[in-house]
């Protein structure tokens, strides 16, 4: 009976054991699984209307309004869909924390590399999907004004000028890129996006040329050999509005392009890492280094610049890979590659040091990522808990009001000497002076430069997954990834000091005193006998 | 030296599955800890979590193993002999002195391993259990039930960690500390444990004084019996320490199962009571054939002689625990059981006496034709060599 007994309880033990284990085991799919998304197999070229029979593009354009014309004469309504996006406006309203609802974009938005657009619109217009910013007068509510060609592009051709407002360069033959126009390339967002900052990846560090004929070790969705995703696979697009944000320049947590919309939020066969997801972005496993083909900048050091030649001309000094360390215009720089990101928890939400804003702290957080391991997104500010995001972290310093305690922004760019651009004259205070008059905002006329820190959250350059991250790279005792990171228990990495002293002082006691109690044992055994 | 049957099969497996999986639990939280690089972290995370799942079916069915079986009672803890023990321990051992406590089936753990594994059942392992959910569901701060730190958790369940490690530390070492180094170990695996005639005479002593329950849950009759019994289950109780078990209803169910012979002798040597298993063990088909008759019934003639010694001394006062001894049964065939004496005293007088019986039969006969085999076989070997 009790025998019996026995074997049944066993028999089931063993029944409920192997039954959870199979459970565990469920097989890796040979590819990765993913929804709202169609296969490059499976893609058929989408009936897109061949352009170059329509006569309108046949007749040869003035200038650019009138491709726009053209465009807009077939494409109605189109124009109201483009100026109710950011990339037409260059801000939209935003909830700050403490400062409440604020216009805030790339219009107004100070940063610490180029710093503003203002004043030096001409210039920084050229990566504007409209022609002729040049100043405040720009008409936003003009449809003639609106670039479709930049974004629309498909032969490879088209060209903003230089310092032209975004006007396209003279050489573009206009009626040639009309008649081949397409869906957004690669090619087509990465005009502006990989060049931000002033050259190849200087600001993102996981945005730039070398994704357009990238291989897979770069970035797994953009690969040519592989997937060969465009942009607007993930930034999903629907009346010119695009998924994803950049939070350089935005603040709240809403119409974000993520991974999970692909992925889901469980794509791992093991349940332990996908419970990570509730609390580790994607991102930060899954992009373990970036800038890796090309440097981006690191530092910014605008206080050096200013420095020329026995000539009075500008230099122009590179480092061993290329990348400028030193420009009049611009001050001394860091470039790395292959840089392993820092990493902060974040909610979604940032904030900005608004030009209005006073310095209350150093390094003046240009953006601030909010979140922390205790924002549980309830009741809290975001919906949704903080994760462990991977950042890349720019530091710079750049020119303050000492008195005000403002940041300034200065006037940079001009086409002639004598404007107060800092580019052209070199003179701070005239700049300085020069920007804030453009912004009807104070200056003192005594300035200085403060050190800065902005945060780019990366979301690129994504790995192949054999690259990713593994545990020991965060649960580790020393130098993990996450070491700064410590506003939590992390296991692995964390441990409490008296308990483990405690713990290993009580094992070797114990095995102490086993090993006497033995020793005098067998001894006095072998004495008897 | 004898072979006695303690451990049974459930609880040997549950005894092997629960040391392996402690010590798969035991190795890879450690790596996961950070004390040492063995499997890879992640390896060692799914180990110990699909360990620690099996782990706790296991807890499950031994729960129901130990409830049902009444075996819980013997984590019931005491503080007799505690410091007997510590002596024992201390100084006893390295002069060769007995352990102060016996193994028996109803009695099996000595105080202080009662103690220890009492603690590591309602302390050390629901602990590990409780934080070891925490750790697996409630990690992250969370909607609803939620945990602001890790950190009292990992606390516990490290501390928890450490108790075990020490605990199989010395767990093992006592292991050592039994009849020979390995007879301990040895026990646990094949359940029977090795032990000299000595030991097994208390030891069997002893589970007859227990199983005196037994046959009083048979006797239904007169009260004058029932009173009979009721002194020696006092007399039993108090030498076995062990009031708390033998109040319990299913302990004395389980007794009852075991086949114990009773027998109540007048001081003429007449048989005044006899139960069931006594009959069946002589094989008398009804009581009342050997009620009135005189114990010579029992024995051949030159043991007689023996058990009226003993008998004698009995009516003296005294209480006897026989080894084994020899019966003659009703067709006048051999049977073979261990044998108890207690006098039965009413009024300060010694009227009658009393004892239970186990048969040992069936093994004796087993260890003979062990012998003659052996006779056999090495009669042979030595025809061969000559």
């Amino acid at each position: 009976m009790v025998k019996q007994l026995s074997l049944i309880l066993i028999l089931a033990f063993f029944a409920l054991v192997l039954n959870a284990q199979e459970d565990s085991e469920t097989l890796e799919v040979s590819r990765i699984e993913v929804n709202n998304y169609t296969w490059k197999e499976n893609r058929v070229s989408t009936n897109q209307a061949n352009h170059s029979s329509f006569e309108i593009l046949n007749n040869e354009f003035e200038n650019a309004h009138e491709v726009t014309e053209a465009c807009l004469s077939c494409h109605t309504k189109r124009d109201e869909e483009i100026m109710a996006t950011s990339h037409w406006n260059w801000e939209r309203s935003e909830m700050l924390e403490g400062k409440g609802a604020v216009p805030v974009g790339k219009k107004n938005i100070l940063n610490n590399f180029c710093i503003g657009v203002a004043g030096s619109e001409a210039s920084c217009m050229r990566c504007h999907i409209g022609y002729g910013w040049k100043d405040q007068s720009f008409d936003f509510d003009e449809p003639r004004n609106i670039d479709c060609l930049v974004c629309h592009d498909n032969s490879g051709t088209y060209e903003k000028a230089k310092g032209g407002a975004g006007y396209p360069s003279p050489t573009v033959n206009l009626n040639y890129v009309a008649k081949n126009v397409g869906l957004p390339k690669r090619e087509n967002c990465g005009v502006c996006h990989f060049w931000g900052g002033g050259g190849n990846n200087v600001k993102h560090g996981d945005m730039e040329i070398a994704l357009i004929d990238g291989s897979r070790e770069l970035d797994v969705h953009m690969a040519i050999e592989g997937e060969d995703m465009s942009c607007v696979d993930c930034h999903v697009t629907e009346k010119h509005q695009m998924a994803g944000k950049l939070y350089a320049l935005s603040s709240e947590n809403k119409d974000r392009a993520t991974c999970e919309q692909c992925h889901t939020d469980s794509p791992h066969a093991n349940q332990t890492i996908n419970d990570h997801n509730l609390r580790v972005a994607c991102q930060t496993c899954h992009i373990p280094e970036y800038a890796k083909a090309n440097g981006t900048k690191m530092i910014w050091d605008w206080s050096t610049a200013g420095v020329l030649d026995d000539e009075g001309n500008p230099i122009h000094e590179s480092d061993a890979d290329g990348n400028h360390n030193y420009l009049s215009i611009k001050g001394t720089f860091v470039y790395d590659d292959h840089v392993t990101p820092e990493y902060l928890w974040f909610n979604g939400i940032a904030n900005h040091q608004l030009i209005t804003d006073k310095i209350d702290t150093i390094p003046v957080q240009m953006n601030s990522l909010d979140g922390s391991y205790k924002d549980k997104g309830i009741l809290q500010k975001s919906l949704h808990p903080s994760k462990i995001w991977p950042v890349k972290v720019h530091r710079g310093k750049q020119v303050y009001d000492t008195e005000n305690m403002t940041l300034i922004q200065p006037k940079l760019w001009s086409a002639n000497k004598g404007d107060s651009a800092y580019w052209m004259d070199f003179d701070w205070d005239m700049a300085n002076k020069a920007g804030m008059d453009y912004l009807d905002l104070p200056y003192s006329g005594n300035y200085d430069f403060v050190e800065t820190e902005m945060y780019w959250p990366l979301n690129h350059m994504v790995a192949p997954k054999e690259q990713s991250l593994s545990c020991k790279d965060c649960h580790t005792r020393n130098n993990g990834r996450l070491a700064a990171l410590n506003d939590f228990y992390l296991p692995g990495r964390d441990k409490n000091k008296y308990l483990d002293g405690f713990g290993i002082a009580l094992v070797v006691m114990t095995l102490f005193g086993v090993l006497a109690h033995g020793s005098i044992r067998i001894f006095i055994s072998r004495k008897n006998s | 030296m004898k072979q006695v049957y303690i451990y049974k099969f459930f609880e040997r497996f549950w005894h092997w599955m629960q040391a392996l999986l402690i010590g798969i639990l035991m190795i890879t939280g450690f790596e996961i800890h950070s004390t040492y690089n063995l499997l890879g972290y992640e390896t060692a995370v799914n180990v110990h979590d699909i360990s620690a799942w099996a782990f706790l079916v296991l807890i499950v069915f031994a729960i129901f193993w130990h409830f049902t079986t009444g075996e819980w009672r013997q984590y019931i803890p005491t503080t007799k002999l505690v410091k007997a023990q510590v002596d024992y321990y201390l100084f006893g051992i390295f002069k060769g002195a007995h352990h102060p406590t016996k193994k028996l089936i109803y009695n099996k753990f000595n105080p202080l391993q009662r103690i220890i594994y009492l603690g590591l059942k309602v302390l050390v392992i629901p602990v590990q259990v409780i934080s070891g959910f925490l750790y697996l569901y409630f990690h992250y701060p969370l909607k609803g039930f939620e945990l602001d730190s890790l950190e009292l958790v990992a606390i516990f369940h490290t501390f928890g960690a450490f108790m075990l490690l020490v605990f199989v530390i010395a767990h093992v070492y006592l292991t050592t500390t039994g009849h020979k180094p390995l007879s301990a170990i040895k026990a646990m695996v094949t359940g029977w444990e090795e032990m000299d005639d000595e030991t097994i005479r208390e030891r069997m002593a002893d589970d007859i004084e227990i199983a005196l329950l037994k046959t009083k849950s048979q006797f239904k009759g007169g009260s004058g019996e029932s009173e009979i019994l009721d002194n020696a289950l006092t007399t039993a109780q108090e030498k076995a320490g062990i009031k708390a078990i033998l109040k319990d209803n299913k302990f004395r169910d389980a007794i009852s199962s075991s086949g114990v012979g009773y027998f109540c002798i007048s001081k003429e040597g007449n048989y005044l009571e006899v139960n069931d298993s006594w009959a069946k063990l002589y094989r008398y088909e009804s009581q009342k054939e050997i009620i009135g008759k005189h114990y010579r019934l029992s024995r051949t003639d030159e043991d007689f002689a023996d058990l009226e010694k003993s008998v004698e001394k009995v009516l003296q006062g005294e209480t006897i625990n026989h080894g084994e001894v020899k019966r003659i049964c009703k067709d006048g065939t051999f049977g073979y059981h261990t044998l108890t004496l207690a006098p039965v005293v009413t009024d300060g007088n010694i009227i009658a006496f009393e004892g239970f019986i186990i048969d040992t039969t069936d093994k004796l006969l087993a260890e003979k034709e062990l012998l003659k085999k052996k006779i056999r076989v090495e009669e042979k070997l030595r025809s061969k060599n000559t």
